[in-house]
């Protein structure tokens, strides 16, 4: 009898995981194809398959995250009630979407680090200042 | 349906839609500022914008979430309303200074740029 609660978590906890999973990693590569553009100044085929590249990494770690703390342990004499079943999932969700965003801020400053880098390379190789244009205010 | 359900429920809609209106101002009005910062760069501040966005409200929601975990017991109405204010409070209060703290590093970025040109 208790452990059907526990599945019925596992049921809601796995949908919800990994469609905010998708949902993110979709959002985040559709705006991080300028980045690599920028990066890789606009050669458009390496800067998409870097992109793809980067996604699917994403996509593995986040869901492989998700199924690795999705054990739910949890023991009484009574059987689990509805606030417990909440209460855990709450821990759960709540938990897996901070460490979502920290990821996607930890992306970002990937982005910008290489953004950075290439706009330094390029300013040692070729010595044209790229964005000059608001100084004659 | 006891005291801890219903609050939950009362809590969650609340907080959700504070989280979601304060995002969607600092999304819209930040914009101006990245734009100042990046030239005018117009696709990469979008991009720049919507992973903060989306960032944010993850974060956000994921913690008035887990914070559901650590609540106490709610045996009356009464406690119940002293409950929902004080975690109403602080979390409004977290986002009161995050905010401040935004604004105060937006307007130093801008400041130091408009001396270095």
């Amino acid at each position: 009898m208790e452990n059907s609660k526990i599945i019925i978590g596992y049921l809601i906890y796995l949908p919800i995981v990994i469609i905010l999973t998708i949902y993110v990693s979709k959002m985040l590569f559709k705006n991080g194809k300028y980045f690599m553009l920028d990066i890789f100044k606009g050669k458009e085929d390496i800067a998409l398959a870097t992109n793809k590249l980067f996604e699917i990494g994403f996509y593995l770690i986040n869901i492989g995250w998700a199924l690795l703390i999705l054990k739910i342990t949890y023991y009484s004499k009574f059987g689990m009630d509805t606030q417990t079943l909440i209460e855990i999932l709450s821990k759960k969700i709540g938990g897996f979407s901070i460490y979502l965003g920290i990821m996607l801020f930890i992306n970002l400053y990937f982005f910008f680090r290489g953004r950075r880098k290439s706009r330094q390379s390029n300013r040692i190789t070729t010595k044209t200042p790229i964005y000059n244009v608001q100084n004659e205010q | 349906m006891n005291y801890n359900i219903l609050t939950y429920c009362i809590f969650l809609p609340i907080i959700a839609m504070i989280m979601i209106k304060v995002g969607w101002m600092f999304y819209t009005n930040g914009e101006v500022f990245l734009m100042y910062l990046f030239q005018q760069n117009t696709s990469l501040v979008k991009s720049i914008n919507n992973i903060l966005l989306i960032a944010y409200y993850l974060v956000n929601l994921g913690y008035a979430v887990i914070t559901l975990a650590y609540w106490e017991t709610i045996e009356s109405a009464l406690q119940m309303l002293n409950t929902l204010a004080e975690h109403l409070g602080i979390i409004i209060i977290g986002l009161a200074v995050l905010h401040y703290n935004n604004v105060l590093v937006l307007n130093y970025l801008v400041k130091s740029k408009t001396l270095n040109q």
